[in-house]
């Protein structure tokens, strides 16, 4: 092999970009294919192909990151400025449902009985589960950084204990969104309200269910199987950015839907 | 590269900060304290807060009133017969038509 006179990775050709665009098409036009035909077969077809593409397409990253030293500083640089305009974009991404609420609540129009909550809508109390709710992730984003100190000190046992407890929030979190959403008084078809309030705290939940698999699946998983040292370990960095992103999105949710909003 | 005394003393001082700052030693501890005095109390707090107020709620359902603005069903929904939303419940959510079953 010819030597390299420089630290960045020359990444090698991969099927992975090939195959999650094939699954982007096929799960949108899937997913269109389902509301309008009733048919899930392309759908399922395109979440398939995804979901091995994350797999393999992540597994390939691990293992150039961890086992063939091609995450040097300056690589491991180039990720950090990957994933600060990613979160960036998400960040964005739920502007614009808050635009969408406020829209719609600042001025409610006479359809809506002139008034926020609209007319005929019991609001979920603020102060009951989504307080707790709100407890919930801000406990998880101490555990989190718990977990990174513990990491950075090389307390291996500490990290792990640390990050399962992280992780087991972010589940008891998802699980008293999923009992609101059943006991919730108002469903996505009541109108603006329920829109509004189902598509922003649902892609919340989404974030908390993403952010939960990154933590657990990835790199719970990879601590315990010693990648992380105490100098590398951009990827848990990665995860606990993002989870302290869901967390500061909820934050403006609780405070406009749930208190502003009922 | 020859220093004179007050440059060494200098650059072994940010030497020492420098290293004081990378080991982080107690940064860990910090943390864990921070999550079992305060994180934890606080979702207890907050869980016992849940459980008490859910105790003094009551279980009517506000009387049907079928508003043009709430269930709203411009086409079917993709699942189940089309008129139910996902995560319905039939002690809270009712159909256009009204709640189903004869309790209510």
């Amino acid at each position: 092999m010819a030597r390299q006179a420089h630290a960045y990775h020359m990444v090698d050709p991969s099927p992975w970009p090939l195959t999650g665009a094939t699954a982007a098409l096929l799960l949108t036009s899937g997913l269109a294919v389902w509301f309008h035909y009733h048919s899930t077969t392309l759908m399922t077809l395109g979440l398939i192909l995804m979901l091995l593409t994350m797999y393999q397409w992540w597994r390939d990253i691990v293992r150039e990151g961890t086992y063939m030293g091609h995450h040097t500083p300056p690589v491991q640089k180039g990720l950090r400025y990957g994933m600060i305009p990613f979160i960036t974009s998400e960040v964005f991404f739920f502007l614009g449902f808050f635009w969408a609420f406020f829209h719609s609540s600042l001025a409610p129009t006479p359809e809506l009985g002139g008034c926020w909550p609209p007319t005929g809508i019991t609001p979920l109390d603020p102060f009951e589960v989504p307080l707790l709710n709100t407890a919930v992730l801000l406990a998880s984003g101490v555990t989190v950084t718990w977990a990174h100190h513990s990491l950075m000190e090389g307390q291996r046992k500490e990290a792990i204990q640390s990050l399962a407890l992280t992780i087991l929030l972010g589940c008891y979190f998802t699980t008293l969104q999923a009992m609101e959403y059943y006991e919730a008084p108002f469903t996505i078809a009541d109108g603006v309200y329920g829109s509004t309030f189902f598509v922003a705290t649902g892609f919340h939940g989404l974030h908390v269910i993403i952010g939960t698999s990154f933590l657990a699946g990835i790199c719970l998983l990879r601590q315990i199987k010693y990648h992380f040292t105490s100098q590398h370990h951009f990827g848990f960095e990665a995860a606990a950015w993002y989870w302290h992103f869901v967390d500061v999105v909820w934050l403006f949710l609780y405070v406009s839907i749930y208190w502003w909003g009922s | 590269m020859r220093l004179g005394p007050t440059a060494t003393v200098a650059r072994r001082a940010f030497a020492s900060a420098a290293a004081g700052h990378g080991s982080h030693e107690g940064g860990g501890k910090t943390w864990k304290v921070l999550s079992f005095v305060v994180a934890l109390p606080g979702v207890a707090v907050c869980m016992l807060n849940a459980y008490i107020k859910k105790q003094h709620h009551s279980h009517d359902s506000p009387p049907f009133t079928a508003y043009s603005h709430l269930r709203i069903r411009t086409k079917p929904f993709p699942w189940g017969d089309g008129n139910h939303t996902l995560f319905h419940n039939p002690h809270t959510n009712p159909l256009p038509t009204g709640f189903e079953g004869p309790h209510h």
